[in-house]
């Protein structure tokens, strides 16, 4: 089995199989993100797909000193924007519950799901912010790559969605406690 | 991990997502549509030659030598002074023999013209009342 860097210097020779199996570990949860970012189910597989070609197109211009993954979700979250431009997209279309792509994805049983009070919390670059640190395991400078914003604005805007995020936490505890 | 960290982690886990056979195959043949593009080279600063940081740095200097030796040699060429001549030539010159009659005789009749109305109107005053 080839080691990613030896698949990316396939796949910068011109090698497809190298670059789809460089992908495929990573192409669900970008699918997954993309989901907290576009419109529709529909529109975040148009932007995966987006991605993934233009990953191939310019996968040249990839400097090795940056991880791959932080490299894709840079140009997953350029093809999102590109299509969450106000012509396409309704402001209010992301609020709608029945719409929302990833609340389809969520089960039933899991409407507790924090990512969900998050959207409706948090801004979107602070929530693309704490969904690559908590739930892609990045680090502070690879997140700010991926944003192509500071350390130290990523790192504040970790905090601030924290704090927004703890206190929505806490409040629901407490009203279970309260109704026992 | 915090309790926050965990439980932000469990949740996006559940949110189940997978890329369908259709989308994979969609992808693949539009990856084979495309090629990688040659990388952009820009040259860099440092590969230029040593010759041309010396070339440039001593044009520099022989030009800024240049405008001093210039600004300095070249004194502004002081200002004639005006001749006595020239003075009495730029003023205006004014024709003292004229007589001041020349110069107030159209008023002098217009001062005429209208004592004459007046005596005339006063005249005309003294015969309408009898006087």
């Amino acid at each position: 089995m080839r080691t990613e860097i030896q698949l990316v210097e396939a796949a910068q020779a011109g090698s497809v199989e190298a670059f789809t199996d460089l992908v495929r570990r990573y192409r669900d949860r970008l699918l997954r993100f993309l989901l907290t970012r576009c419109a529709s189910h529909a529109d975040a597989e148009d932007a995966l797909q987006d991605t993934l070609i233009n990953a191939f197109r310019y996968i040249r211009s990839y400097d090795s000193r940056w991880r791959f993954s932080t490299w894709l979700y840079r140009i997953a979250i350029r093809n999102a924007a590109k299509l969450r431009t106000p012509d396409v997209v309704e402001i209010g279309d992301l609020s709608d519950e029945e719409n929302d792509p990833l609340m389809q994805c969520i089960a039933d049983s899991e409407s507790e799901n924090l990512w969900i009070s998050a959207r409706h919390l948090l801004n979107d670059e602070v929530f693309a912010a704490m969904w690559l640190r908590y739930a892609e395991d990045m680090s502070v400078n690879d997140i700010s790559k991926a944003l192509d914003r500071s350390a130290s604005w990523t790192k504040v805007n970790l905090m601030r969605g924290r704090r927004a995020l703890d206190a929505e936490l806490n409040g629901r505890n407490e009203k279970s406690e309260a109704y026992g | 991990m915090d309790k926050l960290a965990k439980r932000l982690r469990r949740d996006a886990d559940n949110i189940e997502v997978a890329v369908s056979d259709e989308l994979g195959h969609r992808i693949a043949a539009s990856l084979r549509s495309v090629s990688p593009e040659a990388k952009s080279v820009a040259v860099p600063a440092s590969r230029r030659p040593a010759m041309f940081w010396w070339a440039s740095s001593l044009t520099g200097i022989v030009a800024a030598a240049a405008v001093i030796v210039i600004v300095n040699t070249q004194q502004p060429a002081e200002p004639p002074m005006p001749t006595p001549a020239n003075i009495v030539a730029a003023v205006p010159v004014i024709d003292w023999k004229t007589e001041t009659a020349t110069l107030t005789g159209q008023l002098q009749q217009e001062l005429d013209a209208l004592q004459s109305d007046i005596k005339k109107a006063e005249q005309k005053v003294r015969e309408d009342i009898g006087l």
